[in-house]
């Protein structure tokens, strides 16, 4: 038998009396149970005791138990009852508060004041409501009434700072923050206002040295070294903040503020694993943040979780409903789980929540180059609506116009490490003429990766951008006299095409980096392309100049871990095996329907899809399905997961022929393909995305593996299977080949690019 | 309410990760939850070193030590504290008491062995380096401080077996492969050199230095294609590695610093010293006599046993020029070199009244004596510059002093270049850029004579004697 069961039934047998039910639901409403006391204090009343404390406590019971409207029902009884009570006026004005009608509740508080003149409640919730709607002052007024008659109050001095702050008193306002935390030394929030107060009258080094003495004496308490971190973080000091952080955390594991600060600043930093554990500790103490759930599920992304990030962000949609950023979010993880067709829907819902955002925009501008239906002019469009709603400024450029003379050459990026962004630029900027070219890198989240090194190595200048807005970073730049400003980010997680927006420099180029299109940035002067990514015909959707180089546009780095390149496996098995590598978000409907014929018209063949999104049984289970509605057997299709890169590669040793998929085609990792010996065939579509294999293959002099049409594609995979030794010729050479090619010829390719960029430079002097 | 052994715990791992930063408040904040503790005080003394308060550290634990004299943790911290402030007898000390603590910790032993071997104890080194590796068999550390014990006792077949198991104990440990290839260029087996950096690459845990490595062997096996392209992966993994920079730079690949990198030297040299003057009198090398004829040739004074003072011999390596010079009324003979282990061989000639283990340069600049001799054989060819270098010895120069010193030579068909740096790793330069820097000096030219220097190759090595003096 429950309590319930029991109270009901001695209340059935009138073994107790409504007193002792109405002091037992008392009891029961301050232990947490609600539902229990709203029944013992309805009994209470039921048997008679109308007392105005029963009335009060079954009116807060029904209102904890979500029952507003019995709760207020009651209070405005108790009003009539008693006007001079202040206690019903402060409940209902707390109610309707909470309800998010501040009208209302002002004019309840003013009824308790009139009750009585100084009740802390009273005075603190107008005063709160004052603030909530910007007149600190008048905060401030009724804050000071409180505190000289209550001076215990310790929310009362919290507000009271927060109120000077709003009024530009910042360093009143440490001193009321300071007597809040007197009262409460282990309050996280206090302890943050009062180095945010700090901050805010530029006395940022003082408050560092004051809460480290503050530590000194007393080690244990979390909330200084919480604080600290707040303060570094607004020097600029990230790694130090973290440091802060990490200790905080440490001291107080359970504290939900430091855990919620830590998984924040991670997600913006490189340590994405860390940021995952930290995130998820955080959400574990603070079911309901919206924010960290959201962070979450961008950080779970970045990770290549993508399933569980999608799961994650659609938690976040159900339980707190749909705003715009946790939408892009979405739209961005559904796409490399393979649905592009509910992911550009959800950028489009996006786009309507908001419709003069930015982002949104942006979402769709990277998922939309995945849907086989875009068009290269719709993309465009897409791109040009960010380009609209981005805040620009018009600098005056003195950089002299010599064309001739050393330039300063700028690249920006958040991708100067192990990524495509290094392995398709490092060697050609390498072997740009360093008496021609002075490099500073502009780099966002630096790592130090052996790739991250080859670019620290190739720079003149260094520069950290994680903690310059775009107003910051453009001042920076434009300061520095960067004459040539080359993208390596576009559009993507940490590109920074807002500050390009406001340019950096005199002429910017876009190059390698989300580069799936045009920017559509009114500001980008050039792109960076190749007569097989843009030939005549497709021009015209660029916003940019085209800046043409002589091979192709990019120039492969090999790794030096790349495994050697293994027998055709036809040669053992006999039978062809097909592959791809490529990111799930490449791979439509359309592609799995044409692969389906490949392997009906090739007998036995196998296929092995390999990618990240492959590590999760749900994300495999959903692609069997879709090749099984094409008839093909479940067990001709293998999937794999993520794998170190070495093994990555030496995957390849698996794979007969790569099937590149459409629209969006394999850009490095056709490279990669080509050096491990295996090539691709792919179908060159529109846009810039559509056509990448069509550059590397004809790079390399494999033009007969192009195709212009969904049946020559299909076709030519079913021919190429037939010839196995075909087939092991050409691998055995293969990255000879690749080698000798203009692919990988870095000293050419320096040479290249090096006269297009004067070429743009040149333009730009003469007054283009 | 917070864990001691959880905030300890965290602390250790931030101080592993270079974080001292934040391990500091935590081992505050764990100090005021135990006291007395030699966890705690083992941490605090292992943060203090990593933030390089080397001397409040070694404070610290002597009190520690004394406090909890059998908690081998905090014996083997102050060991490695002391070896690094140059207390060896210490270390050892501390080591040993390890040993005898805990007769079952390979760490201890390691240390005690790599001490061993610091001290000149070879033989006793390998014998605790041997345990240690038998303890803990798959530790790299361990093995490669073995092998380098067994180098140093002329062992280098047991070094090598030792690598090669090693290998095979911990096949995905790159540091172990380079220092395989590192012992076969040493012992000028290029061959083996290639191969078991070609394994390496295929295993697919080659780094920088193996590469640079098998570049290095290649080149010397006159393999210089292959060697350009070990080279530009050398690059690619150590971009900003002064010795894979040098070693690319000599391929060609990318422009070359004025000089050589003091890494580059003693990773070269060390561990060479023994087959060194081998190899050397293999190739015909001339520099010690011809050091020894011009030196008659100008002072004939010495062949009636007029003493000429105090004698600099700088880059001298195992001493063979200051053998060709021992018989020599000379009042005191000074070698300086990078490599420890040149000069441990230098010394074994007992020819030498002062051996400095120190770049040259740096050595002029603090030196306050005057020489009347400086010779600097063979030893230029390790700059490219050889503006500053040369100033520094016309400096310590005394009134009537001279100075011999040897460089290869540029030859012709690099017209137009002052220095070029050369695919052995060594810089050549133009006669005409070395009468240059002579005159800059302000010192007397007598001399700027062709010789050949050795054979590489089966070729003659062309070079320049140089001979200046202080005429004022």
């Amino acid at each position: 038998m429950t309590t319930l069961d029991a109270l009901e039934a001695s209340v059935a047998i009138g073994e107790y009396d409504s007193h002792w039910l109405a002091a037992h639901g008392i009891m029961l409403l301050a232990s947490g149970t609600p539902l229990a006391a709203r029944v013992a204090l309805t009994n209470a009343m039921l048997l008679g005791d109308t007392r105005p404390t029963t009335v009060l406590n079954l009116a807060l019971a029904e209102g904890a138990s979500g029952e507003q409207a019995r709760a207020k029902e009651l209070l405005r009884e108790l009003t009539g009852r008693l006007p001079d009570w202040d206690e019903p006026w402060i409940r209902l004005a707390e109610i309707q508060r909470r309800n998010g009608d501040h009208a209302g509740a002002i004019i309840y508080y003013g009824h308790a004041l009139e009750c009585d003149p100084l009740r802390p409640e009273a005075l603190i919730g107008l005063a709160v409501l004052r603030l909530g709607a910007g007149d600190g002052a008048a905060a401030q007024l009724l804050l000071l009434r409180c505190l000289g008659a209550h001076p215990d109050r310790i929310e009362a001095w919290d507000a009271l700072g927060l109120a000077l702050m709003q009024t530009g008193d910042a360093a009143a306002a440490e001193s009321a923050f300071d007597a809040a935390r007197q009262g409460a030394p282990d309050n996280f929030e206090y302890a943050l206002h009062r180095a945010t107060a700090a901050c805010l009258a530029e006395r940022a080094e003082f408050e560092l040295a004051r809460l480290e003495a503050e530590s000194l004496r007393d080690p244990l308490n979390a909330t200084m070294p919480t604080a600290r971190a707040v303060v570094l973080q607004k020097l600029g000091r990230r790694a130090e903040a973290l440091d802060a952080l990490e200790v905080a955390v440490a001291l107080s594991p359970d504290a939900a503020v430091p855990a919620l600060l830590l998984g924040e600043m991670l997600a913006q930093s490189p340590r994405g694993p860390d940021a995952i554990i930290a995130l998820k500790h955080a959400l574990a103490l603070k079911p309901n943040d919206r924010r960290a759930a959201n962070n979450l599920g961008a950080v779970l992304m970045r990770q290549h979780q993508h399933a569980e990030a999608a799961r994650i962000l659609r938690g976040v949609r159900t339980q707190h409903g749909d705003d715009p950023v946790c939408l892009c979010n979405l739209a961005n993880a559904t796409v490399l789980l393979g649905h592009q067709e509910e992911a550009v829907s959800i950028a489009r819902q996006s786009i309507a929540l908001a419709p003069d955002a930015v982002l949104p925009y942006r979402a769709m501008a990277n998922v939309a180059p995945y849907h086989p239906d875009t068009r290269a002019s719709e993309l465009l469009g897409t791109l040009r609506a960010i380009s609209d709603r981005l805040p620009r400024e018009a600098p005056v450029f003195c950089n002299e116009r010599d064309p001739a003379r050393r330039l300063r050459l700028g690249l920006l990026s958040g991708s100067f490490r192990i990524h495509p962004v290094g392995w398709l630029t490092i060697a050609g900027l390498e072997n740009l003429d360093p008496a021609a070219f002075d490099i500073h890198c502009f780099a966002q989240n630096a790592s130090q990766d052996p790739i991250a090194r080859r670019f620290r190595a190739l720079a003149t200048e260094w520069h950290d951008t994680d903690n310059l807005d775009d107003p910051m970073l453009a001042r920076l730049a434009r300061s520095l006299q960067i004459d040539v400003l080359i993208d390596l980010g576009g559009y993507g997680d940490s590109g920074r095409m807002p500050a390009c927006a406001r340019r950096l420099a005199p002429v910017q180029i876009k190059w390698v980096g989300m580069q799936s299109h045009s920017t559509g940035l009114a500001e980008m002067d050039w792109f960076i392309t190749d007569r097989w990514e843009t030939p005549a015909d497709k021009r015209i959707f660029y916003s940019e100049r085209l800046l043409q180089l002589t091979d192709g546009y990019v120039c492969y780095s090999p790794p030096p871990h790349a495994p050697d390149v293994a027998p055709a496996p036809a040669l053992v098995n006999q039978y062809i095996t097909f592959g791809c590598f490529n990111n799930l978000a490449k791979i439509t409907p359309q592609v799995i329907a044409a692969w389906g014929e490949i392997l009906t018209g090739v007998p036995k063949s196998r296929l092995i899809l390999k990618t990240h999104q492959f590590s999760d049984a749900e994300t495999q289970a959903m692609m069997a399905s879709r090749f099984a509605a094409h008839g093909i057997d479940g067990n001709r299709i293998e999937f794999r997961g993520a794998s170190p890169h070495r093994e990555f590669l030496r995957q390849y040793g698996d794979v007969d022929i790569v099937l590149d998929p459409f629209p969006y085609t394999g850009g490095l990792t056709t490279c990669e393909a080509l050096w491990m010996g295996v090539p691709t065939i792919t179908l060159a579509g529109e846009i810039f995305a559509a056509r990448h294999s069509c550059s590397h293959l004809s790079n390399v002099g494999l033009t007969d593996w192009i195709t212009h049409d969904r049946e020559e594609y299909i076709q030519l995979a079913i021919y190429h299977a037939a010839d196995i030794a075909a087939l092991q010729e050409l691998r055995s050479g293969l990255r000879a080949r690749v080698k000798a090619s203009p692919l990988c010829d870095a000293p050419r390719f320096g040479r290249h690019l090096g006269i297009a960029l004067r070429h743009a430079w040149t333009e730009w002097c003469d007054g283009s | 309410m917070n864990d001691p052994e959880t905030l300890l715990a965290h602390a250790s791992r931030l101080i592993g990760n270079g974080r001292t930063g934040a391990a500091r408040p935590l081992l505050m904040a764990a100090r005021t939850l135990v006291t007395d503790n030699p966890r705690v005080a083992e941490l605090t003394a292992l943060l203090n070193i990593r933030e390089g308060q080397l001397m409040v550290a070694r404070d610290m634990l002597d009190d520690d030590v004394a406090a909890w004299p059998m908690h081998t943790g905090l014996r083997k911290l102050r060991a490695e504290l002391r070896f690094r402030t140059d207390d060896l007898p210490g270390a050892l000390e501390d080591a040993a008491d390890c040993v005898i603590q805990d007769s079952h910790d390979p760490t201890a032993k390691a240390l005690l062995g790599m001490l061993l071997l610091e001290v000149g104890q070879a033989k006793d080194a390998v014998l605790c380096l041997g345990e240690a590796v038998r303890d803990a068999p798959r530790n790299p550390g361990f093995i490669k401080a073995l092998a380098t014990a067994q180098e140093a006792l002329g062992d280098t077949s047991t070094a090598a077996s030792t690598l090669q198991s090693g290998i095979q104990q911990a096949p995905g440990d790159g540091s172990l492969r380079s220092a395989a290839v590192l012992l076969a260029v040493r012992q000028r087996n290029f061959d083996e050199a290639v191969e078991l950096a070609t394994a390496a690459r295929s295993a697919g845990i080659a780094d920088a230095c193996t590469f640079g490595l098998l570049g290095h062997a290649l080149s010397s096996l006159g393999r210089h294609t292959e060697a350009a392209d070990a080279y530009q992966e050398a690059l690619k993994l150590g971009p900003d590695d002064p010795y894979v920079r040098h070693l690319v730079a000599a391929s060609g690949v990318v422009a070359s610093a004025d000089r050589a990198p003091d890494d580059y030297i003693r990773t070269i040299f060390d561990g060479y010293a023994e087959r060194f003057e081998d190899h050397l009198i293999s190739l015909g090398y001339r520099i010690p006599g011809l050091v020894r004829s011009v030196l008659f040739q100008y002072r004939p004074g010495l062949k009636i046993g007029q003493s000429i003072g105090p004698v600099l011999d700088l880059g001298c390596g195992t001493g063979l020029v200051g053998v060709a010079l021992s018989d020599l009324p000379l009042t005191d003979l000074i070698g300086v070199d990078l490599s420890a282990r040149m000069l441990e061989n230098a010394a074994q000639k007992r020819i030498y009244a002062q051996l400095h283990t120190e770049e040259a340069g740096s050595y002029l600049r603090r030196e306050q004596r005057m020489f009347p001799l400086i010779v600097a054989a063979d030893v230029l060819c390790y700059f490219g510059n050889i503006n500053q270098i040369l100033a520094d010895m016309a400096a310590r120069l005394s009134i009537g002093g001279i100075v011999i010193f040897t460089v290869e030579e540029l030859l012709n068909d690099q017209m137009g270049k002052l220095w070029m740096l050369g695919r052995q790793g060594r810089f050549a330069h133009s006669p005409a850029y070395v009468r240059d820097c002579a005159i800059q000096t302000g010192l007397c030219i007598h001399e700027i004579r062709r010789e050949t220097l050795r054979k590489e190759g089966g070729a003659n090595v062309p070079g320049l004697l140089v001979i200046l003096e202080r005429s004022s």
